[in-house]
């Protein structure tokens, strides 16, 4: 099914049934419900079997009830599906961090990443693995990236000051650490890490 | 007469209150037919007449015979004789009060017939009435049955008779008229083969104001890929296309007009020549709004002149006239409110479809006689202009030796040219600007382009779902879930139900986005139309009745 004939405006495109059994799906999903999500993503993929969204959908319900060996396949499926999947690579980095195949989940990643930038998911589990891993300079880059597109996302910022502190930077680490506290001066962990990074002394260059 | 919603009582059995004919004509799709019959059969008012018309194809005296009721005529014909024939030929049979159509592949809902006759009834200076319909997108499986896959509203526009000139925006399935209307619009264009229901609809605009009810009330189907619709494929051969738009864009039903002021376009040309036949062929194909063309001819140029440009009015002048002697006698027989006078040579853009009528409707929209509104291409060298006849008559014979120009600065009349924001179809300039803004990913800007026209240019349902969906676009999706809920208070859709759930979704509230979901699969699988009785109050406008241009037939008195 050609998804790219749905316009921009709400009153044209074809495929609204598709839409609405696999958004309902999401839907299900988000509040635990895996049945009734499992037959929407079911009815999806019947609806539009080139489709890779609902095996994306039945990865993630396979992979938040612990079914590791189906939620590989499905990420496959879609992945095989279309290549450019960035969240079906960034699925199966997540099976591989959590079998503790760490460089294969740094590397899935990072393929994730080059797909999408925008991909919190695989950004934060890239931060996850690479605090795992102990190397942090690709991770880095692609904060610092999503950080240009989302400048006020704290969460993120609070990653890159960590992996700063890690990195021993604590000049970089304390400006970061400043720009979420005036975003969020109650945020408890930003005033932690930023004592912290006070008693550090950079690295001379 | 009714005008007063509490009066309007659904009668219970057929024969009480104002009886509608509903006519279909059929050819080569029996499988749909019986569905088509049946969503009459089931509407909510019950006294209707159907007539149908085989117009030749296969034979559907099987589907025919599983509804045996009184109110259903046949009539079986095998020669294929066209839809334009089949409708007159089903016309000249009706009873109805009033009459409203219905494609053989088509369904109403159960709410359609009361709907426009409720609307219709309460807003008694209206002869036509229109409701909006779902596009159902959907594929046709090999065993012929349909499989949804969409179903959007795709026109849901208010009446704007200077759009209905130009073209249709009123779906015929949607419509409901008076039928003593048709005594005066005319029948169907038999000559037509595409477009004919536009024709009608445009004719009857000479004669009523139309009521657009936002209220969804059927469906039609538009199978993905090649389309077999008669009308679809009649469309792909583009000169007989342009042949009948143009023959359309120049009908002129009988007068009196009640509803629309008569234009007349005045050529001021010394002599016939090629040049000049190609731009009353240009007038021709680069004007929608009514007129007649008058055109000065010798008795020797009349001999040989032949034009296929209708409404052509020859006025027979003396070679050795000056242009305003011309001028002069040629306005001796217009007999319209306003003169669009042009000068021979003027050059007309290949691509401007309201050549006249950017001149033409700020006067037209204000009613003001006392300005000229000069034509946009025109300079001081070739003048042309849009004026009220009589005040162009008074200038001119006031100030016989002086050209058009300077007789009507001599006579103090002010010549300006128009503004660009007096130009028709301002809403489809902002729309089409709202769209731009989309492209370009603009969407806070075009959900406040959308607000300002829910605002000031009508169309408000409409236009708060696309503003809606802008909102949920830009990432404002607290501000968009408010918006589309009251859109669904009053008129969900598949559309705007799944434009709440989204923005729901994104307000970390999955729960009710499901819910809403659930909701439009309900429409799109046919378990609900959508329908919500008790908003037909809002939806449906009253008007105070004032000077109505049609009386409103004795037979819609009932209570």
């Amino acid at each position: 099914m050609d998804l790219t004939r749905q316009t921009a405006v709400p009153d044209h495109g074809w495929t609204q049934h598709y839409d609405i059994v696999q958004e309902m799906g999401d839907c299900y999903a988000t509040v635990g419900d895996y049945v009734q999500a499992q037959d929407c993503y079911e009815r999806a993929a019947m609806l539009a079997p080139d489709e890779a969204g609902p095996y994306m959908g039945t990865g993630v319900i396979a992979l938040q009830q612990g079914k590791l060996a189906d939620a590989e396949i499905a990420f496959r499926v879609a992945l095989r599906l279309d290549a450019q999947c960035s969240k079906a690579l960034a699925g199966l980095a997540m099976i591989a961090q959590q079998q503790k195949n760490w460089q294969n989940a740094f590397d899935l990643y990072l393929k994730s990443l080059e797909l999408d930038g925008d991909n919190l998911t695989a950004l934060l589990g890239l931060f996850q693995v690479s605090c795992q891993m102990g190397s942090f300079a690709r991770v880095i880059e692609y904060l610092n990236t999503y950080l240009n597109l989302h400048p006020a996302d704290t969460a993120v910022m609070f990653c890159l000051a960590t992996l700063y502190l890690k990195e021993r930077q604590p000049d970089r680490a304390r400006r970061i650490l400043k720009d979420i506290l005036a975003l969020e001066p109650n945020n408890t962990d930003a005033k932690n890490l930023l004592e912290e990074a006070e008693n550090r002394i950079p690295i001379p260059a | 007469m009714i005008t007063d919603k509490k009066t309007f009582q659904r009668p219970r059995v057929p024969g009480c209150g104002p009886l509608v004919t509903v006519l279909i004509s059929t050819y080569n799709r029996p499988a749909y037919l019986a569905e088509a019959l049946d969503s009459i059969f089931r509407q909510t008012w019950p006294n209707f007449e159907i007539i149908l018309t085989r117009d030749g194809g296969l034979p559907v005296r099987d589907v025919v015979s599983q509804f045996n009721d009184s109110r259903l005529t046949f009539i079986d014909r095998d020669q294929n004789r066209g839809l334009p024939y089949s409708f007159n030929e089903a016309l000249a049979r009706t009873k109805g009060d009033y009459v409203c159509y219905l494609g053989d592949d088509d369904k109403f809902f159960p709410h359609h017939i009361e709907t426009l006759l409720r609307s219709i009834s309460q807003n008694p200076d209206y002869g036509v009435v229109y409701g909006d319909l779902y596009k159902a997108h959907c594929r046709v499986l090999p065993d012929g049955r349909r499989r949804v896959l969409a179903k959007n509203v795709e026109i849901s526009r208010d009446f704007d008779r200077m759009l209905m000139f130009q073209f249709n925006h009123a779906l015929h399935v949607s419509l409901m008229h008076r039928r003593d209307l048709l005594d005066k619009a005319g029948r169907y264009n038999e000559s037509l083969n595409v477009l004919i229901d536009w024709d009608l609809t445009r004719r009857l605009c000479f004669f009523t104001d139309f009521l657009h009810v936002p209220i969804v009330t059927g469906e039609y189907y538009a199978p993905v890929g090649d389309c077999d619709r008669i009308s679809v494929q009649r469309r792909k051969n583009v000169n007989d296309y342009i042949r009948n738009l143009l023959t359309i864009r120049t009908t002129r039903p009988p007068k009196p007009w009640p509803c629309v002021e008569d234009s007349a376009i005045v050529v001021l040309a010394s002599r016939l020549d090629g040049a000049l036949e190609q731009m009353l062929r240009d007038i021709w194909s680069h004007s929608f709004y009514p007129y007649r063309l008058f055109v000065p001819l010798t008795a020797q140029e009349r001999q040989r002149f032949q034009s296929c440009v209708p409404n052509l009015v020859p006025v027979e002048v003396r070679p050795e006239d000056s242009l305003s002697v011309r001028l002069n006698k040629m306005l001796q027989q217009v007999d319209a409110d306003w003169t669009v006078f042009l000068p021979a040579g003027i050059s007309i853009p290949p691509d401007e479809a309201m050549f006249v009528e950017r001149s033409l409707y700020p006067l037209l929209s204000g009613h003001q006689t006392h300005l000229a509104c000069q034509i946009v291409e025109s300079d001081d060298t070739h003048f042309g202009a849009a004026i009220y006849t009589d005040t162009l008559r008074k200038a001119i014979t006031r100030h016989p030796a002086l050209d058009p120009q300077q007789a009507l600065m001599a006579a103090g009349i002010p010549i300006r040219k128009p503004e660009f924001k007096e130009y028709p179809f301002q809403f489809d300039n902002l729309l089409s600007g709202a769209e731009m803004c989309q492209l370009d990913g603009q969407w806070t800007r075009a959900a406040r382009v959308y607000d300002y026209m829910a605002e000031h240019h009508g169309n408000a349902v409409w236009m708060r779902t696309r503003q809606a969906n802008a909102l949920l676009q830009a990432g404002h999706y607290a501000h968009a879930a408010r918006t589309i809920a009251e859109v669904n208070r009053i008129r969900p859709t598949v559309a705007s139900l799944m434009i709440q759930a989204r923005a729901e979704k994104k307000n970390n509230r999955p729960q009710i986005a499901a819910g809403l979901y659930r909701q439009a699969a309900g429409i799109l699988d046919g378990q609900s139309t959508g329908y919500l009785p008790a908003a037909a109050d809002i939806l449906i406008p009253k008007t105070q009745s004032n000077t109505a241009s049609v009386q409103p037939v004795e037979t819609c008195v009932w209570t």
